[in-house]
């Protein structure tokens, strides 16, 4: 369900060749199972948001977009602000993604990064803090809407989406607000929004996303939609700078012994911090390639 | 919602659990507090567990942990609908809907789209599906009051309904959820307790071959406590998963049992 396993038509020689290499710590492009494709960001790519960014690992493509809109706090938490996180599987990027193939995948890819990024119910472990959304306590938040899309895929869509929220937020600026004081306590405030300063996110603690595929008896890293269709199951680990587990999700059928799956979320800790070093840097660099620009 | 002064609220909304709820998490942080149930911490409420509870089905379960109240039936495996391709395996198709009445605001269940696709990815990999190609197996589950831990509860009455109908499955699959409060695990927690988490853990596992087919993960941990939340959680489901083979074997001798895990 989650790969589109059933439109890469391969032969058996190919499946054979794709195992067999991943055994051998060789895989068909080259890589070891822990090495990533090279992974390109671009921020600021839509004018329209507050903040934007496209990501590309290897052939995979995605773009996210980071919409804040005033609304009214939701009444259980008075003090914090709501953020929603949307994907959209767009019929351009695969054919099977037309229809409910694409809107299975589309939900079943939010409802992964909802877990992995947004942290727990109380807020523990969440990528941004709700808390500083809030403007009037039990009156005016902000509403974060991010939007993923899916322009082209070839596997690790739940890392590539993560890693474009990831740079979307650090891109975002949120306009300062200043409420009019003075106005009673059961009216709704005035507020007066600026378009000359904004806020920027503390992007920092938000976690990566790094998904190990189980092909065989190895997990690799970064798996192209050949290997993905090959997989037993796979499990997607977030984890922040600070080493903590944020979120972890499985997928595909197969069960796991617990041991193997200790093992990989110890493995993808060791792999995050890499990539995580690396997103930052390529996110600071496609932030100032933008600053020259304008 | 305005909470001030208001003699005459204009609306009625019974909401007993709000108004706790504001106090409570100073509590929870605190090194021993009791819960609201009064079970210790690594305590998981009694459990029991009927087969065969709707007659029209091919099989079907009933499970009752605490307050939470699920029943789940199983229909087939019967014939794909004509739209579907042909497939040389059987399919697997999973509903979870809450009753209107399950919640205490009416209407308040947790998104039924998103827990039935988490209960169909956990039954998934424990059943045969090459036992029953071209057909379909439907998997309706009915959440009859939400008491807490109710996805974990689905998924093992879910098992045991499809046990029932004589499915043939790899093993039973028998699912526990903990809650990371504070410094503290909680097993099974209770609606309150899940309200004020800092993390969620919840595993599916087959207790005979040791496998976990499912496992979900919020918040924020540190791998020693994702090590003792798993041993917590997988102790838990091989207890649960012979209480479950117990329930099997007496449905066919008659009668029902409740124990304690």
């Amino acid at each position: 369900m989650f790969t589109v396993s059933a439109m890469v038509g391969l032969s058996l020689g190919e499946k054979q060749f794709i195992k067999g290499g991943i055994a051998q710590d060789l895989r068909t492009d080259g890589r070891k199972r822990s090495t990533y494709r090279p992974i390109f960001v671009e921020t600021g790519v839509i004018p329209q948001a507050n903040g934007s960014a496209r990501v590309m690992i290897g052939a995979t493509e995605v773009i996210a977009s980071v919409k804040a809109e005033l609304g009214r706090p939701n009444p259980s938490h008075p003090d914090k602000g709501k953020l929603s996180i949307f994907v959209d599987c767009s019929p351009t990027a695969e054919p099977s993604f037309e229809g409910r193939g694409g809107d299975d995948l589309a939900s079943e890819l939010s409802l992964a990064l909802e877990r992995c990024l947004l942290g727990g119910k109380s807020g523990a472990g969440a990528g941004i803090d709700l808390a500083s959304l809030s403007i009037v306590e039990g009156k005016v938040c902000w509403d974060l809407y991010i939007d993923g899309l899916v322009i082209s895929s070839d596997g690790n869509l739940l890392d590539a989406l993560g890693a474009a929220i990831k740079a979307a937020l650090s891109n975002t600026g949120i306009p300062k607000v200043q409420v009019a004081s003075g106005a009673s306590p059961d009216e709704l405030p005035e507020v007066d929004i600026s378009d000359e300063e904004f806020l920027q996110f503390d992007t920092s603690r938000f976690p990566v996303i790094v998904t190990l595929t189980k092909v065989g008896s190895h997990y690799i890293v970064d798996a192209t939609s050949e290997e993905e269709s090959q997989m037993s199951s796979a499990l997607s680990v977030s984890v922040n700078r600070e080493g903590q587990i944020c979120g972890v999700t499985k997928r595909g059928g197969a069960g796991l012994d617990p041991s193997v799956i200790l093992d990989m979320i110890y493995f993808a800790k060791t792999i995050s911090e890499q990539l995580i070093n690396k997103l930052d840097s390529q996110i600071a660099a496609a932030e100032a390639c933008e600053e020259d620009d304008s | 919602m305005a909470g001030k002064g208001g003699a005459t609220p204009a609306t009625y909304a019974p909401s007993p659990s709000t108004k706790k709820d504001k106090k409570k998490p100073s509590t929870f942080a605190d090194a021993d507090w009791v819960r609201p149930d009064g079970r210790s911490f690594h305590q998981c409420r009694p459990a029991f567990l009927k087969t065969a509870a709707v007659n029209s089905a091919s099989g079907s379960a009933y499970a009752e942990f605490g307050s939470t109240k699920v029943i789940v039936s199983v229909f087939g495996p019967r014939e794909s609908k004509k739209a579907m391709m042909y497939s040389d395996v059987g399919r697997l198709n999973c509903n979870v809907s809450y009753t209107t009445f399950a919640t205490p605001i009416r209407g308040q269940g947790a998104d039924s789209k998103e827990v039935s696709s988490v209960l169909h990815k956990a039954l998934e990999g424990a059943i045969i599906l090459e036992s029953f190609p071209k057909t379909t197996v439907d998997v309706f589950a009915l959440v009859l009051e939400s008491g807490g831990s109710d996805l974990p509860v689905i998924i093992s009455c879910a098992s045991l309904a499809l046990a029932d109908a004589g499915i043939m499955l790899y093993d039973l699959i028998t699912s526990v959820s903990v809650s990371c409060l504070g410094k503290n695990l909680v097993i099974d927690p209770l609606p309150e307790e899940e309200s004020n988490q800092d993390g969620s853990f919840m595993i599916a596992c087959m207790p005979s071959r040791d496998e976990i087919t499912q496992l979900t993960l919020t918040g924020e941990w540190s791998t020693p406590k994702i090590n003792e939340a798993t041993q917590l959680c997988l102790d838990a489901c091989k207890k649960l998963g012979k209480i479950m083979r117990s329930c099997l074997k007496e449905a066919v001798s008659g009668g029902s049992q409740e124990e304690e895990l």
